[in-house]
Parts: structure tokens; sequence; C-alpha cells
């Protein structure tokens, strides 16, 4: 376990290095000077030298990458363009909502993907089955917001049993679609694998032998088939937080609530390249970190996987 | 079940026909009143342009750049991975910097990029390439791995074969069924991609006749005229579920 989860996490961290890497040259590419930007509509040329010293953008680029990333480390992201405001300010603000949505739909997603998947494939054929299979099939990368305003047309304009933005602040009600729209996806795809692996595992031998030991039923389901079902599923849980991520910057986008998506939506259409810069290193760690976490716990599920 | 797979092609048919012949229905002299007003069919839009126009014109864009960006995926993917596959030293040269771009959640990648390349179809199509390529390259190169371990390459290399008979005239064609399985993936996600990008302004001119487009700027009006959102809406939601039903299908039959 020990070297599984050192060599596992040496990746990792060669990961979260090459993003950043592949960030900063991204937006070194990007055309337009940041100092000329900042100078204003009415751009004096020594105005725009004097911002080009302060921002250390006269300096060679790999010592600008290397300042870049020793700020890093210190949770400093640098100062916005547009407002003069630290990076890590937008940051802060923008992570409340942004974590309350993602947590939420990660504690749902769990049980409901398991619930889910567990009854279709106790009852494989059955009617429920195929319900749940046809509609998990058809629902699978369907984009979020086509759905999202779907709902709120139904729901939150057309029968008004919810509101259909979180305009009035995020109260529970307001949460209740942007939490669907969030789950439909995932549970789709988990719920799938779920039903898959604990099909194959109650065909098992040793789930047969455990019958012939007389072993209660429930028992052999939940506490020996259901555990190594769940080890692929785990690490689909991992692989969502990749749509996770994208969903949440467009279900903030649609319903209006001020997370590190809408800051990131808005910093791209104002071209606030520091903001997004910052914001693009937050998601892709929290990717990375969440696929390392993944594959140690379906490592612990189900050591024989490695 | 049957009735289930003619739902899923009616799913696709509607918004394909309206997407591809649309735009030839729309008459040339566009005429604009009132923003959210209830004339016409489904009334006008946030700048008082006829949505039932905008619906017709709207689906060109969405659909076209989705088939483009799968077929780009195929094109680069296919040989990327049947090289790493055959080539044995070059495989971690090829395939290593894709699991890096694995790792970036890819409506990020989209963002960042199309940020950078600014709007226009043909860096749309090329981000959702680039998006797409590694998963076809990693599935290619599984298919290519196993068929090279077969008697028959072997005794093809014995025979003093060329690479490029083994590789395309036996392994590319042996790797078909793989990549026709995978297809309804790819064209789900290149839509998924497509749509999401041009929802969030990404990639598009701000006022572009595009359902994404659409939905995003006539939400304001959501309760004056829901039909400028919920029409274009739907008619993307219907190509999806459509898309992957079929394709499921298709794949179930095949396999069985």
């Amino acid at each position: 376990m020990i070297s599984y989860a050192a060599r596992r996490l040496a990746l990792g961290v060669g990961q979260v290095l090459a993003v950043v890497t592949v960030v900063f040259l991204l937006v070194q590419a990007l055309p337009g000077d940041a100092a000329v930007a900042l100078a204003g509509d009415d751009p004096d040329p020594a105005r725009i030298e004097l911002i080009r010293a302060a921002m250390g953008l006269d300096q060679p680029p790999l010592r600008r990458f290397g300042d870049w990333l020793w700020g890093l480390l210190h949770l400093d992201f640098g100062v916005s363009l547009v407002s003069g405001r630290p990076v890590a300010d937008f940051l802060a603000t923008g992570l409340a909502p942004t974590a309350l949505l993602a947590a939420l739909t990660l504690v749902l997603l769990v049980p409901l993907s398991i619930l889910v998947g567990v009854a279709a494939a106790l009852r494989e054929g059955s009617p429920l089955d195929r319900a749940l299979t046809s509609v998990s099939v058809g629902l699978h990368s369907i984009p979020e917001f086509a759905l999202a305003v779907v709902l709120i047309a139904v729901f939150g304009v057309g029968l008004g049993w919810v509101p259909p933005t979180a305009v009035g602040g995020l109260t529970p009600a307001v949460l209740v679609l942007p939490l669907l729209v969030l789950l439909a996806r995932p549970i789709c795809s988990i719920s799938r694998l779920v039903r898959a692996g604990m099909i194959e595992a109650l065909s098992s031998d040793y789930v047969r032998h455990a019958r012939r030991l007389g072993i209660d039923v429930r028992r052999i389901r939940f506490a020996h088939a259901l555990p190594n079902a769940l080890a692929p599923a785990v690490q689909q849980v991992a692989r969502t937080t990749d749509w996770l991520l994208g969903g949440v910057i467009v279900v903030e986008a649609v319903f209006v609530i001020p997370g590190l998506g809408t800051v990131l939506v808005d910093a791209v259409a104002s071209r606030d390249l520091p903001v997004v810069q910052g914001l693009a290193v937050v998601f892709a760690v929290t990717t990375v970190a969440v696929n390392l976490l993944a594959d140690l716990a379906a490592f612990r599920l189900a050591p024989r996987s490695r | 079940m049957k009735r289930l797979t003619g739902s899923g092609v009616l799913l696709i048919v509607v918004p394909l026909l309206v997407a591809l012949f649309g735009p030839l229905l729309v008459p040339d002299d566009l005429t604009r009143g009132a923003p959210f007003m209830p004339e016409g069919p489904l009334g006008t839009d946030f700048v008082g342009r006829d949505v039932w126009h905008q619906v017709l014109l709207g689906g060109r864009t969405v659909v076209l750049v989705a088939l483009l960006a799968t077929v780009c995926a195929y094109v680069v993917g296919v040989p990327w991975g049947v090289l790493a596959a055959t080539a044995r030293p070059l495989d971690e040269v090829l395939m290593r910097p894709l699991d890096l771009l694995l790792a970036i959640p890819s409506l990020l990648v989209l963002i960042l990029l199309a940020t950078i390349a600014g709007p226009g179809i043909v860096a749309l199509v090329g981000i959702v390439t680039l998006i797409n390529f590694p998963d076809v390259a990693r599935i290619s190169r599984a298919a290519a791995l196993e068929i090279a371990g077969r008697p028959a390459v072997e005794a093809m290399r014995m025979q003093g074969e060329t690479w490029w008979r083994i590789a395309i005239g036996y392994i590319g064609r042996s790797m078909l069924r793989t990549l026709a399985a995978d297809l309804g993936v790819r064209l789900t996600g290149a839509l998924y991609l497509v749509a999401s990008a041009s929802f969030l302004g990404v990639g598009v001119p701000p006022d572009a006749a595009d359902w994404a487009v659409m939905v995003d700027r006539n939400r304001v009006g959501l309760f004056l005229q829901p039909w400028a959102v919920v029409v274009p809406a739907v008619l993307i939601v219907a190509l999806s579920i459509g898309l992957n039903l079929t394709f499921d299908r298709a794949l179930r039959k095949e396999t069985r």
C-alpha cells in the first residue's frame, strides 16, 4: 500500500507541475500585453514601461515562471488586471458557493448511484432495470445548460415550485435544480458501473461458495459482493470530477450563483488573465488531487486491481 | 424496447433536419421587431429577431462543428494510437503527454484555449479535436495492441510484409468494429463540448444564430417569452438523448 501510494503521489505531483507549466505557457501565448491593458485607454509609453517593471514583465520568461511558481507556493496568484485586487481574493469569495455545490453533489451522488445500481442489479432484466438503464443511457453527456433551462422553464417559471435563479440568495429551495442538473450525468455513469460490478460479483465463485455455506443473503450482497463491485465505481467518481468542475461552471452561469465558475466566465469575458490563470491552476490541482485520492481508495477496496 | 429505438431515431431526425435544412427555409430579408414580443410562431428574441427563423438557422454550427471535430479526432487519434502500439519505442513518447491532457477538466481546457485562439469555427473544431483525440488514441492503442499480438500479424511480419501493410491493411481494418462502438460516445461528447462552450460565450460571436447562444442570450426574457429559450434547449437535449439511445441500441444489436 505505502509503495503504491508513494508512486501514485509522485505521479500526482508530476501532473500538477506539468499542468502549472502548461497554464503558464498558454497564457504567455496570448496576444496583447498585460501592461498595455492596465495602462488604460490612453496609454503613455513611460507609464507602460513603469507598469511592466512593476509587474516584472521586463524579466526573462524563465525568471517570471520561477516567480510565479514561488508565488503559487505561498498562495499568491498575482493581481487582477481589471480591478487590481489580488486573485486570491476572487478565489476566496467564489470558493464557498462552489464548494457547497460540489460537496452536496458528491454527498448525494455516491449513495444514490449505489442505490440505483444495486436496485437494478438485484432485479436484472426486470422492467425496473430496463427503465433505469434506458434513462441512464439517454442522459449520458447531455449538455447541462440545456437540461437546466428546460427544468427552470418547467419548474421555476411554469409551475413556480422553486426559484428560477439564485439571484435572491442561496436558499435550500434554490439549490434543488442545480443539484439535479449536476447529478444527472454522473449518477447515470456510476450507477451503470455499480450495476455491472454487482452483477459480476453476484455470479462469482466466492458468492456462490458463501451461499452454499448458508450465509445470510443480505450479508453476502452488502458485505461481500458490494465492496468488490464498488472499486471501478470509485474510480469513475474521480473521473466525474472532470465533468463536475465543467458542470459547476455551466450550472453557476445558468442559475446565477456567484461561485468560482462565474468568476472564471467573467474573467474570460474581460480577458483578465491572472484570474483565469489562477482559477485554471486551482481547478486542475483539484482534479489531480481527487483522482489521486480515488485511486488510493480503489486500491484499498480491491487491492488485486493493481 | 423496440418502441424506444423508434423514439431514439425520431429524437435525432427532428433536430438534424432542422439543423441541416432549416437555413434553406429562412427568407433573405429578416425584419426586426421589438424584443421578446409574441409576434410570429415563436415570438421574438432579445434583439427582436424572429425566434422561429433563429431556430432554423441555429442548428447548423452546433451540428457541423460537433461532426467535424469528431471526424478530426479520429483522423488524428487512430494513427496516433496505432503508431504507439506498433512502433514500441515511440509508445511512451506518444502516450505520456496525453495523460497530462486528460488530467485537466475538458471544459477548462476548452475555455483557456478558446480565449487564446479567439472566436471562429475552425478554432472551435481544433480545440474540441484536441480534447477528444487523446481518448481515441488510447482506445486505438489498446485495440491495436491486442490485434498486433495475434498470430496472423506475427505471420505477416515473418513473411517480411512492410509496416504499412501490417499497420493499415490488417490492424487498421480489424480495429474498425471497436472504433464504430466508440463513435456514439465521441459524437455526444463533442456535441456536449461545442454546445456548452457556445453557451458560455466561448468561441462564437455573441449574437450568432446558434441554439446554445440563443439559450444564453434569451434567458433574461424567460418570463416574457419562454419559447426563445425552451425550443433551442429542447432541440439540443433531444439530439443528445437520441444519439445516445440510437448508438447504444445499435451497439447491443451488434454484440448480441
